[in-house]
C-alpha cells in the first residue's frame, strides 16, 4: 500500500516535472539600422539627425537595449547621458519610434491624464498602525509637493495606497492588485520586512520598479533584483552600529530583548555577532508582539545580572517592557538601556513610560542639528499636517516616492527599464539627507561587502539619542553617539 | 418539475460562467486573484457550515486544521527533494534510478554535504505540489481524527473554548518552532506549477493566475459536490439528529461516535486541501493565519450566507471576501474622512450581530429557498384542495 | 538543560501512564457497575503519579473515588516534574535562586488576583445565563479606555478612582444594553438553538466593539499614570530596609521580593471589589435573588423574582468586572483596542479551570495561571522560547481540563 502510494506520488511528479518551458519569442523588428558611435555623438543628436526629433532618444535606447538582450554585440544602455565611442547601437526607423512612443502612452493608464504610483502600508493589526499612519501622512504631503510642481511627466501623480497588514500573504495581493488592477508604474513604501519579502517577488514577476521603505532585513536587496531599491537602513548596518555604541559604552554583557517576528529575530542575531567579534557577551530573550505582562522575563534579565539592556521590541511591546523594566528596577535609571526607536515620539513616550529618563535611543535619518533644508521643510509640514515629529519611517516614505518621483522625470518615460537606469544614476536630496544607489546593474557591489548593498542606500544618517530630563521633547534630547556628532556626553545611570 | 429544470439550468449557467470567467477577466489578474482567495474561503465556510450547521459542532479549530494542511505541504517541499544520484548522507530511497531525499530537520544540510559524493550532472528536483498537498490532506484527516475523539464528550461552549484552546497551541508551535517553520516570516511554498503549465493549446507562466484559478475552482466545485452529497444522504440525516437530540438518536439506533468523528474528519480534511492549495497558489503560510481574526472571517461569512446551508455559506464567502476588497476605498462625507480601512471590519460585525438575531437563516439561504420553494406554496394548496376534494367525496 | 533526557523522561512517564490510566479507568470502573464519573480524572493522575505501581491496584481494588484519589496523586505528580526539572538543570535559576522563585510567585499571585477578578464576571454571567461571552476581553479593553479618556483627555485632573468608577458605569450599561438588545431573544424564542446564537452573537459583539474601538480612538498605545505614588518607606530603617522598602515605583520586601506599585495597586482594587462583590452577593437582597436564580431559574420565578431581570442585571455586573479589571490595570500596561483578546482567552483558561460557573473556582483558577505563567516565564531554560510559548501554557492547561474534568476544579456536575 506505502510502495503504492510513493508509485502514485512520483507518476505524478514526472508528470509534472517533464511540462517543458516554452518561451514566448517577441517577433523581430525592422526597418532600423545598426550603428557605431563615435567620438561627439550623444543620443539627443543621434535622434535629431536620424528620427527629427531630440526628445525621441529614449526609443534609441530602448531598442539597442532590446537587441542587447538577444545578441550580446549590441550595447546596453543604462544612462541615455553616457554612451561611448565604438559601441553599437540601433537606430529604430521612424515608425518603430513612433510605437515605441505610443506604447509608453499607453502604459501612462488607461485614462492618460494621470501617473499611477503603488504605495505599500500597515493601516490595521496585526500589522503596525501608527507607523502606517505615520507613513500615510508622509505619502500625502509627498504627493502634494510632486503635483505643486508639475507632477511627473507633465501629469499629476495619482497615488494609491493599499493596506497591508503587516501579513506577508497581504503583501503579496496588496502588491498584484496595485500592478495588475490598478496598473501603477512603481510601489514605493511598506513597513515589515516580512511584507517586504513577499512583495518584492510580484514586483520582479511583473517588472515593476519598488523602493521599499522602513524595511530592514538584509535579504530584501540581497535577492539583487534589478527593481527592488531600498532607502531604508540595513539590518545588519544597524546592528553593527548598535555594537559599536555598546562598545562605547564599556559594556561587557548584554541582554537584548527582541521581538518574535521577522525584524526582531534576524536583528538579534546579527547584533549578538557584531557584539561577539567586539568580545561583549549577549543573552537574547524573546517575546510576541502584544506581550503586556513582562515580569517573569524581568526577573529573570535581572538573575542575567547585564551591564546594559537592547531593546528590540517595537510598538506598545516596547512601552511595556521599558516601563516594567522600570519598575522592577533594571530601567534606564538603574543601568543603561537602549530603549527602541519609537522613543522618539517623545508625546507617545513620556505618557508610557514615565520612568524612561536616560533611556537611549538610535534615530535613523538626521539628527535635527544636521538638518538639512529638505529636511525641516518637512518636519515643519508634517507637524502642521498632524501634530506630531515624523519618525524615520515617515521621513522614509516621503523619500521612497519622491525619489521615484524624480526617476521618473528623469528616466523620461514609464518604462520600467527607463525608471531602473534612472534610479541607479539618481542624486537626490530629501529628508533623509542626500540618496544615491552605487550598487547595481552597472556596478556590482564588491564581493567583500556583500549582495545586501544590492540598491541600497549606503550612507544613511543614525544617531544615538538620550533623554536627559523627564518628559524632555526628542528634538531637544541631545546626541551622545557618534563622537563626531555627539552634542553632549552621555550619562551613565 | 419545471422549477427543478429551470434550477439545473440556472446551476449550469453560473458554473459555465465560472468556467469561463478567466477569458473575460484575463487582463484583470487582480479579479483573478480575488476570485482564487474567495473559492479558498468559499470552501472553508460551507465546510464549517457542515461541521457546525448540520451537525452542531461549533468548533473554532476549523483554520487550525487549514494550516495544518498548509504547513504540512510547505514541509514537504522544505524537506523532500529528488535526485539522479544517491547524496550517501541523507535518508533516501531508491525509486528507479532517481533518489528520494529527506533532508534533515536539524543540523547540517545533509543535501549540501552530500553535494560532494554525487557526481557531475546530478540533477536535484523539487517535488512538484501535488503529492505535499495530498499529504497535508491526510495530516488534516489525522488530525480532524484526533480532535474528533477528544471532543465526543465536549458540547456548544465547552467544544467552542477547547477548539480555540487547540487553534492557539497549533498557531504557538509553527510561531516558535522557527528551525522548521520559519516562524513568523512564514514558510515559503513553491507556486503550484513551477515550470508552468499548458491548457487548452496555450502555455501559461508560474505566475499565470488561470491554472491556480483552475485549482481552486475544481477544489471548491468536488468539495461542494462530496459536501452536498454527504448532506442528503443518511450521513446528512444522521448528523442533524445529533445535532437535534444526541440521546434520542442514539436510541434510534444512530451510531452516534462514529457519525461525530466522521463529520470532523471529512471537514477537516476539505480544510487542509483548502489550506495547502492555497499555500502554495500565496507562496507563503504564516502563523498569522491562525489569528482569532481570520477564523472569525469564515464563521461570520457561514452565518450571512445561511449557516444550515453548504450553498449559502459559499456564496456568502464569495461576495463578503469581494466586498471586503472593494470596500477599502476610503470615502468623505463633507468634512469627515472615513477611513474605511477599519470601519468596513465595524460594519462587517454590526451586520453579523444583526444577522444572527433578525435572520437566523442569514441573508443569503433565503433567496435560495425562495427561488427553488416559490412554486411548493402552490403546490401545497393544489395538494391540500385535492385532499379537501377527496374527503368530500369520501364523505358523499 | 544539562541532562535533558530526565526531564523528558518523566514527562514520558507522567504523559503514557496518564493516558493510559485516562482512558482504561472508566472501563474497569464500568464493567464493575461502579460510579464512573470521576474514573477518568482520578485514574489519569493515579496513572501519572504512580505508574502501573499504582494502577494495577487501583484496577485490582476499585475504590470508591473520592477527591483524595486526585489530589494526592497531584501532589505526586508536581514533585516529580519539579524533582525531574532540577535534576535536569540543576544550574536553572528555579532550581537555585530561591529570591527569584519567590518573587516570580508573588508576581504570579499579584497578577492572578487582577485575572481572577476578570474571570468572575465571566462565571457569574455563565452560571445566570448559561452564556460564554466571547467578547469579555473587549470590556477589559474598554474599562481601561475608558479610564484614559476621563482621566487623561476629557477631564485631566479627574482623581483616578472617579475614573474607574466612570469605566463601570460605562461598561455596566453597554453591557445591559446589549443584554436587552440581542440576548433577550434566546428566551423567548425568537431564535433557534440560543446556546449556539449566544457564542456566535457575543463574538459578533466583541469584533464590532474592537474595531469601533481602533476606528475611533486609533492605535496608538495609551497609558495613565499610576494611580497612586507610594511614599518612600524603609523599615526597620533606611540604610537597613530588611523588612520593607517602598519606593515610587516598586515595593521590596525581606530584600527578596519586589512588586511594581502599580501592580500592588490594581491587585488591591480587585481585592477590594471582589470583598464588596461577595457581600453583594450574600448580603443584599437582589445579590441572593441573583444567586437563587443561578441555582434554579423555575424555583426563583416562583417566589417573585424576575430571573429576566436578573439575567440583564448579571449581564451587566459580568461586564463590568471585565471593565473594572482593565481599568484597574491600564496604569501597569500600554493600552491599545486589540489588548481584550489575550485576556479573554485566559479568562476562558480561567473559568474552565474553576468549573464554569463556579465563583470561588474563578478566583483560585486566577490565582492558577497567574502562576502557571510565571513558572513558564521564569524556568523554561531556552530564553528565547521561554516568553514565545506563554500564550500556550494556559491553552494546554484548557485543553487538559476540558478532557479530563470538563467541570473543572469547583464546577457543578454536568
Amino acid at each position: 500500500m506505502k510502495k503504492k502510494l510513493l508509485n502514485l506520488f512520483l507518476i505524478a511528479a514526472m508528470l509534472l516535472v517533464a511540462v517543458p518551458v516554452v518561451a514566448a519569442a517577441p517577433p523581430p523588428q525592422g526597418g532600423g539600422q545598426d550603428y557605431v558611435v563615435v567620438a561627439d555623438d550623444w543620443l539627443s543628436k543621434l535622434a535629431d539627425k536620424f528620427l527629427g526629433d531630440v526628445l525621441a532618444y529614449p526609443a534609441i535606447t530602448y531598442y539597442t537595449n532590446q537587441k542587447n538582450a538577444e545578441d550580446p554585440s549590441y550595447a546596453k544602455i543604462t544612462n541615455s547621458d553616457l554612451i561611448e565611442v565604438g559601441w553599437k547601437i540601433y537606430i529604430p526607423s521612424p515608425e518603430e519610434a513612433q510605437a515605441y512612443f505610443d506604447a509608453q502612452v499607453a502604459k501612462v493608464g488607461a485614462t492618460g491624464d494621470t501617473i499611477k504610483i503603488g504605495a505599500l502600508a500597515p493601516f490595521s493589526a496585526p500589522g503596525a498602525v501608527v507607523g502606517g499612519t505615520q507613513m500615510k501622512a508622509a505619502f500625502e504631503i509627498a504627493v502634494d509637493e510632486i503635483n505643486a510642481a508639475g507632477g511627473v511627466l507633465g501629469k499629476p501623480v495619482e497615488l494609491i495606497i493599499v493596506d497591508t497588514e503587516g501579513l506577508p500573504e497581504r503583501g503579496t495581493a496588496a502588491m498584484e492588485r496595485l500592478i495588475n488592477q490598478d496598473k501603477v508604474v512603481a510601489v514605493v513604501g511598506e513597513y515589515h520586512s516580512a511584507v517586504g519579502l513577499t512583495a518584492k517577488e510580484v514586483a520582479h514577476a511583473n517588472h515593476i520598479p519598488v523602493v521599499f521603505a522602513e524595511t530592514w532585513n538584509d535579504k530584501i536587496t540581497a535577492s539583487k533584483y534589478p527593481e527592488v531599491f531600498r532607502v531604508a537602513p540595513l539590518s545588519s548596518e544597524v546592528a553593527a552600529l548598535d555594537a559599536n555604541f555598546i562598545q562605547s559604552l564599556g559594556a561587557k554583557k548584554v541582554v537584548i530583548m527582541t521581538e518574535n517576528t521577522g525584524y526582531g529575530i534576524p536583528a538579534a542575531e546579527s547584533t549578538t555577532e557584531r557584539l561577539a567579534e567586539r568580545g561583549i557577551e549577549a543573552v537574547t530573550f524573546s517575546a510576541d508582539i502584544g506581550t503586556q505582562d513582562f515580569s517573569g522575563i524581568i526577573e529573570r534579565i535581572k538573575a542575567e545580572n547585564p551591564d546594559l539592556i537592547l531593546v528590540l521590541l517595537t510598538g506598545e511591546t516596547s512601552y511595556n517592557f521599558q516601563q516594567q523594566a522600570a519598575e522592577a528596577g533594571i530601567g534606564p535609571q538603574d543601568l543603561p538601556m537602549i530603549c527602541n526607536q519609537v522613543a522618539d515620539n517623545s508625546e507617545a513616550f513620556w505618557s508610557n513610560v514615565p520612568d524612561g529618563n536616560l533611556c537611549f535611543y538610535r534615530k535613523i535619518g538626521l539628527a535635527p542639528a544636521l538638518y538639512t533644508p529638505e529636511t525641516q521643510a518637512f518636519v515643519d509640514k508634517f507637524f502642521a499636517k498632524t501634530g506630531e515629529t515624523p519618525q524615520s519611517y515617515a521621513m522614509e516614505a516621503y523619500d521612497s516616492l519622491k525619489i521615484m518621483a524624480q526617476a521618473i522625470n528623469e528616466a523620461g518615460s514609464t518604462d520600467a527599464d527607463a525608471i531602473i537606469a534612472a534610479l541607479e544614476n539618481i542624486s537626490y536630496d530629501g529628508a533623509l539627507g542626500h540618496i544615491t544607489f552605487p550598487y547595481g546593474i552597472n556596478n556590482p557591489p564588491p564581493e567583500d561587502m556583500g549582495d545586501k548593498w544590492w540598491h541600497q542606500f549606503p550612507d544613511f544618517a543614525a544617531t544615538f539619542i538620550q533623554y536627559q530630563e523627564p518628559g524632555q521633547n526628542s528634538a531637544d534630547a541631545p546626541v551622545v553617539f557618534p563622537e563626531n556628532l555627539k552634542t553632549a556626553d552621555p550619562i551613565l545611570p | 418539475m419545471n422549477r427543478t429544470k429551470w434550477l439545473w439550468g440556472l446551476a449550469a449557467a453560473v458554473g459555465l460562467l465560472l468556467i469561463a470567467a478567466p477569458a473575460l477577466l484575463e487582463s484583470y489578474p487582480y479579479i483573478m486573484h480575488i476570485a482564487i482567495v474567495a473559492f479558498f474561503y468559499a470552501i472553508l465556510a460551507s465546510s464549517w457550515s457542515l461541521l457546525a450547521g448540520y451537525a452542531g459542532q461549533f468548533s473554532f479549530g476549523h483554520m487550525a486544521f487549514m494550516a495544518i494542511g498548509a504547513y504540512t505541504a510547505g514541509i514537504f517541499g522544505k524537506y523532500v527533494r529528488l535526485t539522479t544520484a544517491p547524496t550517501g548522507v541523507c535518508s533516501e530511497i531508491p525509486m528507479g534510478n532517481h533518489w528520494l531525499v529527506l533532508v534533515n530537520f536539524f543540523g547540517d544540510n545533509c543535501l549540501e554535504l552530500g553535494k560532494a559524493n554525487m557526481p557531475v550532472g546530478t540533477l536535484i528536483y523539487r517535488l512538484p505540489a501535488l503529492p505535499g498537498i495530498i499529504l497535508g490532506i491526510i495530516m488534516g484527516g489525522i488530525f480532524g481524527l484526533l480532535v474528533g475523539v477528544l471532543v465526543l464528550r465536549l458540547r456548544r461552549t465547552y467544544l467552542a473554548l477547547f477548539t480555540i484552546g487547540f487553534s492557539e497551541i497549533v498557531r504557538v508551535t509553527f510561531n516558535a518552532e522557527i528551525d522548521i517553520t520559519n516562524g513568523p516570516n512564514g514558510l515559503e511554498l513553491a507556486p503550484l506549477f513551477p515550470n508552468g503549465v499548458h491548457l487548452f493549446g496555450f502555455y501559461f507562466n508560474s505566475a499565470n493566475k488561470i491554472p491556480p484559478y483552475y485549482v481552486m475552482l475544481m477544489l471548491f466545485l468536488v468539495s461542494m459536490a462530496v459536501m452536498y452529497w454527504l448532506s442528503i444522504s443518511r450521513f446528512g440525516l444522521f448528523i442533524r439528529s445529533i445535532r437535534e437530540d444526541e440521546e434520542a438518536a442514539a436510541a434510534l439506533g444512530v451510531h452516534i461516535v462514529r457519525y461525530k468523528v466522521l463529520v470532523f474528519v471529512v471537514t477537516s480534511m476539505i480544510a487542509a486541501a483548502a489550506g495547502a492549495v492555497e499555500a502554495h497558489y500565496i507562496g507563503v503560510i504564516t502563523p498569522n493565519i491562525l489569528l482569532i481574526l481570520q477564523m472569525s472571517l469564515v464563521i461570520s461569512m457561514a452565518v450571512i450566507g445561511g449557516l444550515e446551508s453548504l450553498v449559502g455559506a459559499a456564496i456568502g464567502a464569495i461576495i463578503i471576501e469581494f466586498a471586503l476588497e472593494f470596500l477599502r476605498t476610503s470615502f468623505t462625507i463633507g468634512p469627515i474622512v472615513v477611513d474605511m480601512t477599519t470601519w468596513r471590519l465595524v460594519f462587517f460585525g454590526l451586520l453579523l450581530m444583526l444577522t444572527l438575531r433578525f435572520w437566523t437563516n442569514g441573508l443569503i439561504y433565503p433567496i435560495i429557498q425562495r427561488l427553488t420553494r416559490s412554486g411548493v406554496a402552490e403546490e401545497t394548496v393544489a395538494m391540500r384542495q385535492a385532499a379537501v376534494e377527496g374527503a368530500v367525496e369520501g364523505q358523499g | 538543560m544539562e541532562h535533558a533526557s530526565y526531564f523528558f523522561l518523566a514527562l514520558l512517564w507522567i504523559v503514557g501512564w496518564g493516558t493510559v490510566g485516562a482512558v482504561v479507568t472508566p472501563r474497569i470502573y464500568g464493567r464493575k457497575d461502579l460510579d464512573v464519573s470521576q474514573a477518568s480524572l482520578a485514574g489519569a493522575a493515579t496513572g501519572a503519579a504512580g505508574g502501573p505501581f499504582a494502577l494495577l491496584p487501583l484496577w485490582y481494588l476499585t475504590p470508591e473515588l473520592t477527591w483524595k484519589w486526585v489530589a494526592i496523586p497531584s501532589i505526586v505528580i508536581v514533585i516529580i516534574f519539579a524533582g525531574s526539572f532540577a535534576a535536569a538543570d540543576p544550574n536553572n535559576l528555579c532550581v537555585t535562586n530561591s529570591g527569584f522563585v519567590a518573587t516570580q510567585l508573588v508576581n504570579g499571585l499579584v497578577i492572578g488576583t487582577i485575572y481572577g477578578l476578570m474571570a468572575l464576571g465571566l462565571t457569574l454571567i455563565f452560571s445566570i445565563l448559561g452564556v460564554v461571552s466571547f467578547a469579555h476581553g473587549e470590556f477589559y479593553m474598554l474599562g481601561g479606555m475608558a479610564v484614559f479618556y476621563l482621566t487623561d483627555v476629557w477631564f485631566p485632573g479627574l482623581h483616578p478612582l472617579v475614573g474607574v468608577l466612570g469605566a463601570a458605569v460605562l461598561t455596566f450599561v453597554i453591557g445591559v444594553i446589549f443584554e436587552r438588545l440581542f440576548l433577550r431573544a434566546m428566551n423567548t424564542g425568537q431564535v433557534e438553538r440560543p446556546g449556539e446564537y449566544a457564542i456566535l452573537v457575543t463574538f459578533g459583539l466583541g469584533f464590532f466593539l474592537q474595531y469601533l474601538t481602533l476606528a475611533l480612538v486609533g492605535a496608538n498605545p495609551k497609558k495613565v499614570p499610576r494611580f497612586f505614588e507610594y511614599p518612600t518607606i524603609s523599615l526597620p530603617s533606611a540604610d537597613n530596609p530588611t523588612l520593607l522598602k517602598v519606593t515610587a515605583g516598586t515595593i521590596k520586601m525581606f530584600n527578596l521580593i519586589s512588586i511594581p506599585s502599580p501592580r500592588f495597586t490594581a491587585a488591591l482594587i480587585a481585592l477590594i471589589l471582589l470583598v464588596l462583590l461577595m457581600w453583594f452577593l450574600y448580603y443584599t437582597w437582589i445579590g441572593k435573588a441573583l444567586r437563587a436564580v443561578s441555582q434554579d431559574r423555575q424555583a426563583a420565578a416562583v417566589t417573585g423574582i424576575n430571573p429576566d431581570t436578573m439575567n440583564t442585571l448579571a449581564f451587566g455586573l459580568g461586564t463590568m468586572l471585565a471593565g473594572l479589571s482593565g481599568a484597574s490595570l491600564v496604569q501597569v500596561f500600554s493600552w491599545v483596542p486589540w489588548v481584550g483578546i489575550p485576556a479573554s482567552a485566559r479568562s476562558f483558561v480561567i473559568i474552565v479551570l474553576g468549573g464554569m460557573g463556579s465563583l470561588p473556582g474563578a478566583f483560585i483558577g486566577g490565582l492558577i495561571v497567574g502562576l502557571v505563567e510565571a513558572a513558564g516565564a521564569g524556568c523554561v531554560p531556552d530564553p528565547q522560547r521561554a516568553a514565545s510559548y506563554i500564550p500556550a501554557y494556559g491553552m494546554l492547561i484548557l485543553t487538559l481540563v476540558l478532557l479530563l474534568k470538563p467541570t473543572g476544579l469547583f464546577g457543578r456536575e454536568l
